[in-house]
């Protein structure tokens, strides 16, 4: 390793362009800068967060740092080491976990995955199949750990993933998505498996689509949206973003995408966010006049039928939603 | 992994010891009123196929597999090079087609009768061995261009066949036209079997060391070529993003 470095990751203005190409005689070439010059570091010890809507650019960066995509411009250093240049040196050290179904030997056991790629990252194979049993007691796959994986659940095969992206015990660990499909409950045993990680001194560089989850766990995070940083800072930092603002949270049934775009129009209206739980629709309306804009959205929407408004502090979601708006 | 991957999944039987068998069969039936040297050519070409089959499974065929999987970011994404993980998969995958030459040799001698003596055993079984080097070294040499390409398993269905012709394990290449001799020349196995048959049928004169020094000589070239082009290709995938798509 080079002399200890300040900064587990560090990052300087790097550009990653895709170029593809359709057709056979008439190639039509296309251009996507799916990364437009981001820069951060990364403390020791530091959980980091990467956010931002699909498409921003989170997996692209991850894949740069972790050796599998080279950088167009730019530079970036994991643990001192260049990620175009030393990627033996920093394969060795990290450690990948990846959201998702794929990325599992399915015909074989949950253990036989552990034992081929601790051979893959040169385990001893003295400490080999004890660090496979503890690996497997941390994410509490023991009891199932000689069945095959096609045989697991969602929630088994990414506690199995995290078990894989360990089995070099590595110094910084890049979680892209990791609670991704899980259920509350497996979300919130990875959430506290992630928590123990950092507990023991592991960086730690995570995206994720849930802002709760951001919230929770990170000590910074960097907004990305449309390949670049948006904003950089502390979930409490990034809170202030929207202190100016209230949300006004309409519960409704029968709402229209013309309601939500009359909304939008509104001068005082800064965002509009809109899901759908059940037939039940959830409307989040940011705007700087507090409880007394009620009344304007309760007639702007008088085709639908309201069950419930109120208004809200609003949150790290709320933050995000202007910021990538 | 890859080999117990491999066997989990029941239709590696079909390529890779069906189908030779049914080559050999079909050899002997024609053969069954000749013994000695065309019996043997029957069984050690059937035992060929299955060796090329097996690696050409462990070096491309996986790799399409891991691809498909979503398996192939994360092995790339480990310290060891991938080249090497290609190697061990072709080597084992062609000693596991042993075990199909050596079932394939049982049944000619009790099920068709064929006798099949081997004047030499010591220097077969370095010809054997050279054979199988040179098979994996070949596996390796294709692989780095399965890296390169969605459709792995269409290039391994590919390979199969030529293969087969042109290293004379179907038939004499005597028999094939003559522009197609440098192509067979051009691969180890060629020499190599040559050189098992020459150690089975006793004639151990300059031509069975020549066979030797070539399938031992083209195994390093293509393990040379190998490494180099996976070198070129593990860049151009990094650099080309094409490693997930499937």
């Amino acid at each position: 390793m080079p002399e200890k470095p300040e900064k587990a990751i560090v990052a300087r203005d790097l550009r990653r362009i895709y170029r593809s190409s359709k057709g056979v005689f008439r190639k039509k070439h296309e251009i996507v800068e799916a990364v437009k010059g981001i820069s951060f570091e990364v403390e020791f010890g530091e959980l980091f967060g990467l956010l931002g809507p699909n498409g921003a650019g989170k997996t692209t960066t991850i894949k740069m740092l972790t050796t599998l995509l080279t950088p167009t411009s730019g530079a970036a250093k994991v643990l001192g080491f260049d990620v175009a240049k030393d990627v033996i040196d920093i394969r060795r050290r990290i450690g990948i976990i990846f959201g998702g179904e794929r990325g599992l030997y399915y015909r074989v056991s949950g253990r036989e995955n552990l034992r081929y790629f601790a051979d893959l990252y040169g385990v001893p194979v003295s400490k080999r199949d004890k660090r496979i049993t503890d690996l497997l007691d941390l994410v509490g796959l023991s009891d199932r750990a000689d069945t095959k994986v096609e045989g697991y659940s969602r929630g088994m095969k990414q506690r199995l993933h995290i078990a894989k992206g360990l089995i070099n015990d590595p110094d910084v660990i890049f979680m892209d998505e990791p609670t991704i499909g899980l259920d509350p409950e497996a979300a919130r045993e990875t959430r506290a498996m992630i928590k123990g990680l950092v507990e023991k001194g592991k960086t730690i560089l995570l995206t994720t689509h849930y802002m709760f989850e951001a919230d929770e766990l990170c000590s910074r995070i960097a907004v990305i949206s449309n390949g670049k940083i948006v904003a950089l800072d502390s979930p409490s930092e990034l809170k202030k973003f929207v202190k100016d603002i209230t949300v006004i949270e309409v519960e409704a049934f029968g709402l229209a995408n013309t309601d939500l775009d009359v909304l939008r129009r509104q001068a005082d209206v800064t965002n509009v966010s809109a899901e759908l739980e059940g037939e039940r629709q959830i409307v989040r309306i940011q705007t700087p006049r507090g409880s007394e804009f009620i009344p304007t959205v309760t007639k702007l929407l008088s085709r639908a039928k309201i069950v419930d408004i109120r208004t809200k502090e609003p949150t790290l979601e709320d933050a995000y939603l202007k910021l990538v708006a | 992994m890859s080999q117990l991957h491999f066997f989990a999944d029941p239709q590696w039987i079909i390529p890779n010891v069906i189908a030779p068998f049914i080559f050999t069969a079909v050899a002997l039936m024609f053969f069954q009123n000749v013994s000695g040297s065309l019996a043997l050519y029957a069984v050690l070409g059937g035992g060929m196929m299955g060796m090329w089959g097996n690696t050409l499974y462990g070096a491309g065929f996986a790799l399409g597999f891991d691809r498909w999987n979503g398996t192939l970011e994360y092995v790339l994404a480990t310290p060891s090079r991938l080249v090497w993980i290609v190697a061990g998969r072709s080597a084992s995958s062609a000693v596991l087609g042993l075990v199909n030459a050596i079932a394939i040799l049982c049944i000619a001698v009790f099920g068709y009768r064929a006798e099949l003596g081997i004047a030499n055993p010591v220097l077969f079984l370095l010809a054997l061995v050279l054979t199988l080097a040179s098979l994996s070294s070949l596996g390796v040499l294709f692989s780095s261009s399965f890296l390169l390409t969605r459709s792995a398993s269409v290039m391994t269905n590919g390979l199969e066949m030529p293969i087969y012709v042109a290293s004379g394990s179907m038939f004499p290449i005597a028999l094939l036209p003559f522009w197609s001799h440098p192509f067979s020349w051009s691969l180890g196995p060629t020499w190599g079997i040559e050189a098992m048959r020459y150690a089975a049928y006793g004639d151990l004169d300059l031509g069975f060391w020549i066979d030797i020094l070539v399938v031992f000589a083209s195994t390093i070239i293509y393990l040379a070529i190998g490494f180099w082009l996976f070198g070129i290709v593990e860049r151009k995938v990094r650099r080309d993003a094409t490693l997930v798509e499937y």
